[in-house]
């Protein structure tokens, strides 16, 4: 069945829905009418733009832009990450989490579209640019969640990780209960979205494919994969990030480095 | 001298804490540091496990000064009871067990029956092992804190207020288990005329030009 093209027409009719989300938002006074139009705005321009911009992508389909364009998504996942974790954007944290964004799409990517769908070529704009997309999103969530918990938690733990310290721990060892919590918080939302998809929710991606003509189970395999592919790669950036920046956050003395808080 | 501060100066932004601060602690010493709140008792065991930097002046542990890998070595040879007790999370025979888990530290597991023994001792039944540390009353905590000093068995022990919140029984029962190896060198933090009287030597941090006159 081909999809139904929509015009740019029916594209602002649908614009109208929003009367309702802002009228209730007024009529409580929650202040965030206002934040809702910026956002709707953003969104809009941000998608428009990303839409021109992949065309090309698809159009040329070069390898080293498509990883340009990569690299591009991970650095804006970078500082977004740092700017919604209540931690201020030093040095000491852009470049391991920049890194660890990389590293974990880099492998996710390399193991699902290499191994898993065997493309001629794992950097192929149509597989490479949306899956990086989804699993960044999710990686980008989990981030913020798994360095607030940890860092925050240690903040207002000292005395309980300078106590592990001072009974013979290395600065692994007393760091280990703060990461299992960092983790857990991290891991539970995916994990929560996992337990009920497909019964509460219809993925975006399986519900993009079925109504651009794939048939139902061709689109739930994709979405498996996708699954698989976000659990995977936010528990591995959120790993990685925390083990990265601990390497810059301590002064020699194990004593965590606080002009990382924003205050 | 197994602990020595020498020449310190520490604030906290801008209050003074210590001002060229001498401290001379001798192997097997039982010292008691006594003084104001915020006077710098407390920092001054926070300084020695290296968690405070001072402004100037050296810390040295058995004629080492402590940082680097000395540091790490002082830590795995201490003992530290901190103030607020803020020493675990979980239930209790986690919060007890966890420090043993440390594979450089040296230190051995301890069988369940010394466990209860010691925790019998200071006055608490088996039972609470079950419990979450969190859920505890501050003197339960101190006493679980005292147990886990204990159990350590290490050469140095840092106590901050170690008999604060117990009663007359089982501050008797902590200072025999606490004292009860003579080579240990005890420095602590305490008003508890008990626990005065149990130690060597008295350090009161209001006086300070004792410490500048005596080197103590």
């Amino acid at each position: 069945m081909e999809i139904i093209q929509l015009s740019w027409l029916q594209l602002a009719f649908g614009f109208i829905i929003l009367i309702i989300p802002a009228a209730i938002l007024w009529w409580f006074n929650t202040g965030l009418t206002g934040k809702m139009f910026v956002a709707t705005i953003r969104m809009t321009l941000q998608l428009l733009f990303v839409g021109y911009y992949l065309e090309y992508l698809f159009e040329y389909d070069n390898t080293w832009l498509n990883l340009a364009w990569i690299m591009v998504m991970v650095v804006v996942a970078d500082f977004a990450t740092i700017d919604r974790s209540d931690l201020k954007t030093t040095r000491s944290l852009v470049l391991p989490i920049f890194w660890a964004t990389f590293i974990g799409i880099v492998l996710i990517n390399l193991f699902f579209l290499e191994l898993v769908i065997q493309l001629p070529n794992f950097l192929e704009a149509q597989y490479a640019i949306p899956i990086t997309g989804m699993v960044l999103g999710n990686c980008l969530r989990s981030n913020v969640i798994g360095i607030n918990e940890f860092y925050y938690n240690l903040k207002e733990n000292n005395e309980r990780y300078q106590f592990y310290l001072a009974s013979g721990a290395t600065r692994s060892e007393a760091l280990y209960p703060f990461f299992q919590r960092a983790l857990q918080k991290s891991a539970n939302p995916t994990l929560a979205g996992m337990a009920t998809i497909g019964l509460v929710s219809l993925p975006g991606m399986m519900t993009g494919q079925i109504l651009s003509g794939s048939s139902p189970m061709t689109a739930i395999q994709y979405q498996i994969m996708i699954m698989l592919a976000i659990f995977s790669g936010t528990i591995l950036s959120v790993f990685l990030a925390i083990i990265f920046c601990n390497r810059t956050v301590f002064f020699d003395n194990d004593v965590l480095d606080k002009s990382i808080f924003k205050e | 001298m197994l602990l020595q501060a020498k020449h310190i100066d520490f604030s906290y932004g801008d209050e003074a804490i210590f001002d060229d601060f001498n401290l001379a602690v001798e192997h097997g010493e039982r010292v008691v540091l006594k003084g104001e709140s915020g006077g710098g008792k407390s920092t001054l065991m926070r300084l020695l496990l290296g968690f405070e930097v001072p402004g100037s002046g050296t810390l040295e542990y058995d004629g080492t000064p402590l940082n680097g890998k000395h540091l790490r070595q002082f830590r795995r040879e201490c003992a530290w009871l901190p103030q607020d007790l803020n020493i675990g999370t979980g239930r209790v025979d986690e919060v007890i067990l966890f420090p043993f888990r440390f594979k450089q530290s040296g230190n051995s597991m301890p069988d369940e029956e010394k466990i209860l023994d010691i925790l019998s001792d200071l006055g608490l039944d088996a039972d609470i092992l079950e419990k979450e540390f969190t859920d505890l009353s501050t003197g339960q905590r101190q006493r679980v804190g005292i147990a886990l000093c204990i159990l350590l068995d290490k050469p140095v022990l840092l106590l901050d207020e170690p008999t604060s919140a117990l009663d007359e029984a089982s501050k008797e029962k902590a200072a025999g288990h606490l004292f009860s190896d003579p080579d240990r060198t005890v420095l602590s933090t305490s008003h508890d005329p008990f626990w005065l009287e149990r130690c060597d030597r008295i350090i009161d941090l209001d006086a300070e030009s004792e410490h500048k006159q005596n080197g103590s």
